[in-house]
């Protein structure tokens, strides 16, 4: 009879206080439950609260009066929770203690209906093409019923050339686009543009920005990675051959298990074709060898693993998916239907990695190396010498200067490396660990996929095999790389809309969670995605459609030119562009104001040759504890995480910087030099830098600066103009 | 403005245009403008004195006779084991302290003889001998201090403040940083990590042309400059004009007016001339050792003076001059930075309370960690036996002025100074209880970044040494 009074009592209580085992998991789960049992207390359900922690049973179901839960949210004993000086209030007090009187019940599956009510998400579905609501030939402006009038021609192109290369349009291109009757005249330009390699280094970068790409590690050390370049030109050959996006979604993430090319001796003299491919789609993988890794404060190899580790699943949450799943390494995620189990999970997937320098060329040049390093022996003898001079011996010291100069030069170039994931056996095994603390051991686990997103493919590894080579990151890129996963596509698609309109279509693109925004136009979202797959992840195809779109080509508010494409706009202004593509970062000079806060000035090896401080900002050092002030004043990236989205600010060093930096006045010389033998050089500064002529007013104005403080004056403040630095 | 409309993201303040045209105006006009705290401050304007490398607290402010009693002995096992970087502490001998600690002012606090200028003030400083943090290499420690998170990529506390807070200068940045040279971590120490770039500290060089490209181009004169400057703004303003929905136009006219009166304002800050003979000796100005930490402790001054929210003053640094990183020879080199940087600490302290600025200004004092009771390195490997190595778990930092208490310790480290051990004060505290002397409730000063809502103090920070500072 009493267990039926009980029950009784139960059910009346469910509805009574049926929220109360969600108030103890929000209040109290954060220190008492998943892996962080405080006091050896696990609140996450009913048996654990009554079996309790190192202070005895927590509840004593029917007697809140003798239950610690209560008299420590009562805070009628010594021990006061939740700590601090935040008590619970009144009624959520009154409310735990009734439902102990009542017996506590804990109402099974709540949780799983969050699971379920999570994947119900709008970004965890499939996306589908829906029919448009009005009828237009471009599938945008079915979505977008634009209002806007037509940009002119001529604040046309010169968006479409900032959107498209970073980079202002050439004044004759400018005359002649103006001047061109052919109705398909738009595309064409659009078609062309999209061919010239330009294309590549400004999407490449966009995409540079979201990967956190840089050139050193960060913190103390900072240390110089040698190869990262080779994969910032991998990803500019990607996005410039139109790479399909699926593809290029698996070679980050898996290119050496799912292309393998390294267990053969083919190619010993000349690689073959097939091989030089494969090698270049392991370029990608060194995404996963570039990030900020804290070395000085990672002794342990564990230690190390935990943070490289950590950091591989933070950036694949970022950059392909769009979520924020770092938060679950340390706890279940508060927002989104990832739990800290799902998190090790994903992590478990690059267990059997890891960073590596390699050959990525043919036997035969490494042993044209090997063969020759005979002459590095001698390099190395003369500078042993050279370290044990006597001071003052000045004679001795030039002939052994040059002779190491000499040995130097004959000296064998090395051969081509690149750092990339490769793997290692045994895979180590991977634990779900207590705040994301690598010495706090919990529950062991084997690689997998959160349930929230749909299953993957079965991660099936051959165990015991001499030739075993894991697969796990192959069964990632295909998870993430599927017409099937929701995230995928729409996530890159808002990234193409964003870097033409400035905003997403979801206005926080790394985060397509509950905590981020919603798309502001979801069917549109949904059409383009699976426009985007149906096309070969053919992001130019992409592209078209959007260009093509009267909602690209209407008036809107003028936005600024991000700190690379500023920069570049100046050197392409003056005329000094140097459009030399790919190759080893690029350190330029820096005024003796800029040094300030360097660590150590050996660490920015300025290049010799100064022509190659013309380059695209693409190609610039990208230095984790020092940016170029200039790109830093105008909000370039830090590269300590996943940058989806620069800041845009207004501030007073942007103008010192803009009026008085060296920098800016040298290139001011540069661009009058390059107009002072016009016929009007008021005119061609106008179609260069605006890709216009000035109206009278402009013209009378310009010419009165210029004969007041002469032409690099005026040069000078054109670069200053807003009109320069937005773009309509 | 309140601190909360501030904490709207530009993101959002960019989209709430359409419906709050007059909020986000305001936002992109001045980000800078000064804003109400959530409640009364004691505290306006601070003056954090960063020591780089990690002061050793045993040779300064938190005496340990115990040490000299062990001295060449190995560490009782009863204190367990601490993680390193350097040495191995287990193997490890305790070193004594060559330091005579004596006791000063009122209340009786004891200081050692590396300071006597500052020990003059002792009943202005509250000394927190109970800090901590688990960050034992000087990056994550000066990331810790300085951006409340180990790793890079989080904003710094002076840009926080300033976030919160804003500007009450219209001719200066509002947070200033005054290195001495480069510092381990590199500019993270003072970035906006991911709050809007306005909002990072601007470095001052000595001389004058403290801020970058502050000066000129070489030929132009300031009427030239002038001249350039109103033509730009006449074309800036027809192009303003033709966008009348894009506010961030006319932030950016405005922008170069703040640049001109930065100009314009920078040389009399940087021009020292009019200080007394009495302010140049009391400073140390004309003193080889003291010259520049002194520079640059009577530039916080002037720089408070002139309303600027946050100034960080740094003693040593990589480049030349050593720092406090006591792994050889702690005891001499501490001596050596004390008599850089002793005078000119109590020197500010002084001038500020002569000017009445101190009740309204914090002045902070300490670096990213304290140092060990144990060897760098006496019975093994290549440290030096009279070296002390990185002590997170146990150091001390003081507080004076701002609303703060002077004549008291608070907390306490074990017998031998390894660990805090009494009142316990975690970074994240320390932070918590700087935002309130602001006046700022550190668990609503947030900004939304990837999906959450960020603070300094992440999802930590305890007040209860607010509490004790005032009482």
């Amino acid at each position: 009879m009493a267990s039926v009074r009980y029950a009784l009592v139960a059910v009346v209580a469910a509805t009574l206080h049926a929220d109360v085992p969600a108030l103890i998991q929000a209040q109290c789960g954060g220190c008492h439950g998943g892996s962080a049992k405080m006091s050896g207390l696990d609140a996450s359900s009913r048996a654990a609260l009554l079996q309790g922690g190192s202070r005895g049973p927590a509840v004593v179901p029917g007697r809140s009066a003798d239950s610690l839960l209560y008299q420590a949210i009562a805070r009628t004993g010594d021990l006061k929770m939740p700590p601090g000086k935040k008590a619970l209030s009144a009624a959520d007090v009154k409310a735990v203690k009734e439902w102990i009187d009542q017996g506590a019940p804990w109402q099974a599956g709540a949780a799983d209906a969050a699971a379920r009510e999570a994947a119900t998400w709008w970004s965890f579905r499939k996306p589908v093409k829906t029919k448009p609501p009005h009828d237009r030939a471009n599938p945008v402006d079915a979505f977008l019923d634009t209002a806007a009038p037509a940009a002119p021609r001529q604040a046309l192109i010169r968006r479409l050339s900032y959107d498209l290369h970073g980079l202002p349009p050439d004044p004759a291109e400018v005359e002649a686009f103006a001047n061109d009757t052919d109705p398909g005249a738009y595309t064409k330009l659009v078609n062309r543009m999209l061919e010239s390699p330009r294309y590549g280094e400004r999407w490449g970068r966009m995409w540079l920005d979201i990967v956190r790409y840089a050139d050193t590690g960060g913190y103390e050390t900072d240390h110089y990675f040698a190869n990262a370049w080779r994969y910032r030109d991998y990803v500019i050959r990607s996005f410039n051959s139109d790479k399909p996006y699926d593809v290029f979604v698996k070679e980050q993430i898996a290119a050496d298990e799912i292309w393998p090319d390294d267990f053969d001796l083919d190619g010993s003299y000349v690689l073959p074709k097939s091989k030089e491919e494969n090698l270049e789609r392991r370029l990608g993988t060194a995404l996963y060898t570039l990030g900020a890794m804290p070395v000085e404060f990672s002794f342990f190899g564990e230690q190390f693993r935990a943070e490289w580790q950590a950091e591989a699943v933070d950036m694949t949450g970022a950059a392909f998916l769009g979520l924020s799943l770092g938060c679950a390494r340390c706890h279940d995620h508060k927002f989104d239907p990832i739990s800290q189990r799902d998190y090790y999970r994903l992590s478990a997937i690059f267990a059997g990695s890891e960073d590596r320098e390699i050959p990525i060329t043919s036997q035969m040049r490494i042993f044209e190396y090997t063969r020759h390093q005979t002459r590095q022996v001698i390099a190395d003898q003369l500078r042993e010498q050279y370290k044990h001079l006597r001071p003052g011996d000045k004679d001795a010291r030039e002939t052994l200067l040059r002779k190491i100069g000499d040995a130097y030069v004959k000296a064998p170039e090395m051969y081509e490396k690149a750092n990339l994931l490769v793997h290692r056996v045994p895979v180590p095994d991977t634990y779900v660990l207590g705040g994301g603390d690598w010495q706090r051991r919990g529950e062991k686990v084997e690689p997998g996929f959160p349930a929230a997103l749909g299953a993957g493919p079965a991660i099936a590894e051959p165990v015991g095999t001499a030739w075993f080579i894991p697969r796990r990151r192959k069964a990632l890129a295909e998870w993430i790389a599927s017409p099937d996963h929701p995230l995928t596509a729409r996530v890159m698609v808002n990234r193409v809309w964003q870097g033409h309109f400035g905003e997403g279509l979801v206005a926080t693109p790394n985060d397509f969670g509950r905590q981020g925004e919603k798309p502001s136009n979801p069917e549109l979202l949904d059409w383009l995605a699976v426009e985007l797959m149906e096309h070969g992840w053919s992001l130019k195809h992409l592209h078209r459609v959007i260009l093509e779109s009267k909602a690209y080509r209407s008036t809107r508010d003028p936005m600024r030119l991000d700190a690379d494409s500023l920069r570049d706009a100046v050197l392409a202004a003056a005329g000094a562009l140097n459009t030399k593509m790919f190759g080893p970062p690029v350190a330029v000079r820096l005024s003796e104001d800029e040094r300030d806060g360097m660590r150590d000035m050996s660490q920015w090896p300025v290049h010799p040759d100064a022509r190659e401080h013309d380059r695209r900002s693409v190609y610039l050092f990208v230095k984790r504890s020092f940016r170029l002030p200039m790109m830093e004043t105008f909000d370039a990236p830090d590269s300590s995480q996943s940058c989806a989205r620069r800041e845009v600010s207004t501030v007073a060093p942007q103008a010192l910087t803009l009026m008085n930096s060296e920098w800016m006045v040298e290139q001011a010389e540069r661009f009058a030099a390059r107009i002072e033998s016009s016929k009007d050089p008021v005119e061609a500064a106008w179609r260069i830098a605006f890709g216009r002529a000035p109206s009278a007013e402009e013209r009378g104005k310009a010419r009165e600066v210029a004969s007041r403080h002469g032409l690099p004056r005026l040069c000078l403040l054109i670069f200053n103009m807003s009109e320069f630095v937005y773009v309509d | 403005m309140s601190i909360d409309a501030a904490s709207f993201s530009r993101r959002q303040l960019f989209r709430s245009a359409l419906g709050f045209p007059a909020l986000a105006a305001a936002a992109l006009t001045n980000p800078l403008a000064p804003r109400q705290p959530h409640f009364k401050a004691t505290a306006k304007n601070v003056i954090f004195l960063f020591m780089h490398g990690g002061p050793s607290h045993l040779e300064t402010f938190d005496p340990k006779p115990e040490l000299n009693r062990l001295h060449g002995k190995p560490v009782p096992a009863s204190f367990g084991k601490v993680q390193l970087q350097f040495s191995k502490f287990e193997e490890q001998p305790i070193i004594g302290c060559r330091r005579t600690f004596s006791r000063y002012g009122q209340s009786g606090m004891e200081i050692s003889d590396l300071f006597p200028h500052t020990a003059r003030h002792a009943d202005k400083l509250a000394v927190i001998r109970s800090m901590y943090h688990d960050g034992f290499t000087h990056t994550a420690a000066l990331n810790f201090l300085n951006n409340g998170w180990p790793r890079l990529g989080r904003p710094s506390l002076g840009s926080w403040v300033v976030y919160g807070l804003g500007s009450e200068c219209d001719n200066l940045p509002a947070f200033v940083v005054l290195l001495e040279g480069g510092i381990k971590c590199g500019p993270p120490a003072y970035s906006a990590g991911f709050l809007p770039a306005v909002y990072q500290g601007t470095t001052l060089r000595n001389g004058p042309a403290p801020i970058l490209n502050l000066k000129p181009p070489p030929g132009m004169t300031g009427a030239d400059q002038r001249d350039l400057l109103d033509s730009l703004r006449w074309f800036n303003e027809r192009h303003a004009g033709q966008h009348p929905a894009q506010s961030a136009l006319e932030a950016r006219i405005a922008s170069y007016e703040l640049a001109f009166r930065m100009q314009a304002a920078a040389p009399d800050l940087a021009d020292i001339s009019k200080e007394t003979k009495a302010t140049r000796d009391l400073y140390g100005l004309d003193n080889g050792t003291t010259a520049d930490f002194g520079g640059r402790c009577l530039m916080a001054r002037r720089l408070v003076e002139r309303g600027v929210r946050f100034v960080q003053v740094w003693s040593g640094s990589t480049t030349g001059g050593g720092d406090w990183d006591g792994h050889k020879q702690c005891d001499a080199n501490h001596k050596k930075m004390a008599g850089k940087t002793d005078q000119p600490v109590a020197a500010l302290l002084a001038d500020l309370e002569s000017r009445g600025l101190l009740d309204s200004t914090l002045v902070i004092w300490g670096g990213e960690f304290g140092r060990t009771p144990t060897s760098d390195g006496g019975l093994n490997g290549g440290g030096d036996p009279e070296g002390r190595d990185h002590n997170p778990y146990g150091f001390t930092l003081w507080m004076a002025g701002g609303g703060v208490k002077g004549g008291r310790v608070i907390g306490r480290t074990d017998e031998i100074g390894l660990r805090a051990i009494e009142d316990p004060v975690h970074v994240h505290d320390f932070h918590a209880t700087i935002l309130s002397l602001l006046g700022m409730d550190h668990t609503r000063l947030t900004y939304p970044f990837q999906g959450r809502d960020f603070r300094l103090t992440d999802v930590h920070g305890d007040t209860a040494l607010f509490d004790k500072l005032r009482a």
